[in-house]
């Protein structure tokens, strides 16, 4: 019996509407190497020209439509290959990108005067940054070529990979660092750190998507690798 | 409260379910993350990886045995159980659970009976003003002492440093050692 789902995206939809509806899928589409000017076409179209695999766009698509929680049914033949590279330029985007760009922001928003304060807030978002930056690099290092390796049917010895509770840390990072700014920084340049808090909101929703793509599809499909991987070296 | 409370819901009807999600929004004491599940069968696969700090569920179909089936799954003493109260329903059913909504509830209603269990849930995590331990504390803390150094010098044992170290972060829900930087400056517990 076909289950009430909530899938709310097909690939006959129009891409630009997609856009409309949810201005975070923009990130999606640069992630996958879309690049804007596709008219009318719909994303199934469009994923064919991009050589993108579908079912994972809509997978990543109707997760971050859902308000990042995983879309009934919870497994869709999503490929990994395909995902793999989608977690690898989102990492790219935060770390080459999106932080770097932040901080320019954040240091000019900072109160003339205040060194000390100053460099105590710069070290709490570095030290941010820094929590990121291992975490992303151990995927990218580790765990990614680790399931490469699994998907060519490689033997390899099992990497316990459990992604959840290292996500959770690092936005809670992130969400004390603004708590502690919005509650404690006497910011008189009222534009520059609204706009660079406006960004630290954006970055918190880009990540929480980032991470619930992580946990929600790759961890389950790995998981799934592993299984697959197990029985038939049993066999 | 740092993390969100979870709260699944299980209502077959997407009228009502949705309805009670747009009050569920209006929640603003704390933050929340909702999941919905639309069908009986889904409430044992879904529990496990939602994780819900409360449950919501129609009353009228899940009947008691399954009710206490699904607090043995979930087997976490935290959890609280609210009944969605639909139609009539005899009181033995209904003593179960933690809270019980009626459809008919004002949103007012809802709203105050979800954010009172939610607060004797985090009773002890009230908001205060640091005692001055609590201030020196911090700034041995944030000079990189060790609990043991900071037991040494203020004549403590590192027990009791530990269970201040809590105290204070669940007053001021700083974390990290460069976030109470910042407090003590703005606060000026340092001179720099």
């Amino acid at each position: 019996m076909k289950q009430y789902t909530f899938v709310k995206y097909q690939p006959s939809d129009a891409i630009s509407s997609l856009i409309n509806e949810n201005s975070h899928t923009l990130l999606v589409l640069s992630r996958f190497n879309i690049a804007l000017g596709f008219g009318d076409r719909n994303i199934g179209e469009v994923c064919r020209a991009n050589s993108v695999d579908v079912n994972t766009f809509l997978a990543i698509i109707n997760l971050m439509g859902n308000d990042n929680k995983p879309v009934l049914p919870v497994k869709s033949p999503v490929s990994i290959e395909c995902l793999i590279n989608y977690l690898y330029h989102s990492h790219q985007f935060f770390l080459n990108f999106r932080l770097p760009e932040m901080r320019r922001k954040f240091v000019a928003a900072l109160n003339e005067s205040e060194e000390d304060l100053n460099r105590a807030v710069l070290v709490y978002f570095d030290n941010f940054v820094a929590a990121l930056k291992k975490h992303t690099q151990n995927e990218d290092k580790k765990i990614f070529p680790y399931v490469q390796d699994l998907l060519k049917g490689k033997q390899r010895e099992k990497l316990p990979v459990v992604l959840s509770k290292q996500h959770e840390q690092i936005q809670t990072r992130l969400t004390e660092f603004k708590n502690v700014l919005i509650k404690y920084y006497p910011a008189n340049k009222a534009n520059e750190i609204n706009s660079f808090l406006f960004d630290v909101f954006n970055c918190e929703k880009d990540l929480a998507s980032h991470n619930a793509v992580e946990e929600y599809l790759f961890q389950p499909a790995i998981d799934e690798l592993e299984n697959r991987n197990n029985s038939t070296t049993t066999i | 409260m740092s993390q969100p409370v979870r709260i699944s819901l299980f209502e077959p009807s997407v009228i009502i379910r949705h309805g009670l999600l747009s009050i569920l929004n209006r929640l603003n004491a704390f933050r929340i993350e909702v999941f919905e599940i639309p069908d009986i069968d889904q409430i044992k696969s879904s529990l496990p990886w939602q994780k819900p700090d409360i449950l919501i569920v129609n009353a009228s179909i899940i009947g008691i045995s399954s009710m206490n089936q699904i607090r043995k799954t979930i087997a976490s003493p935290d959890l609280k159980c609210v009944a969605l109260q639909t139609s009539l329903l005899d009181s033995s059913s209904l003593q179960t659970f933690d809270e019980v909504i009626s459809i008919y509830d004002s949103a007012e209603q809802i709203i105050g009976k979800l954010t009172h269990i939610v607060v004797s849930q985090e009773d002890g995590n009230k908001l205060e003003t640091l005692t001055s331990r609590e201030k020196e504390i911090i700034v041995c803390v944030i000079k990189g002492m060790t609990n043991k150094q900071i037991a040494d010098t203020l004549h403590l044992s590192p027990h009791t440093i530990v269970s201040h170290r809590r105290n204070i972060t669940a007053k001021l829900q700083i974390h990290s050692t460069a976030g109470l930087t910042v407090y003590a400056i703005v606060n000026k517990l340092v001179s720099v």
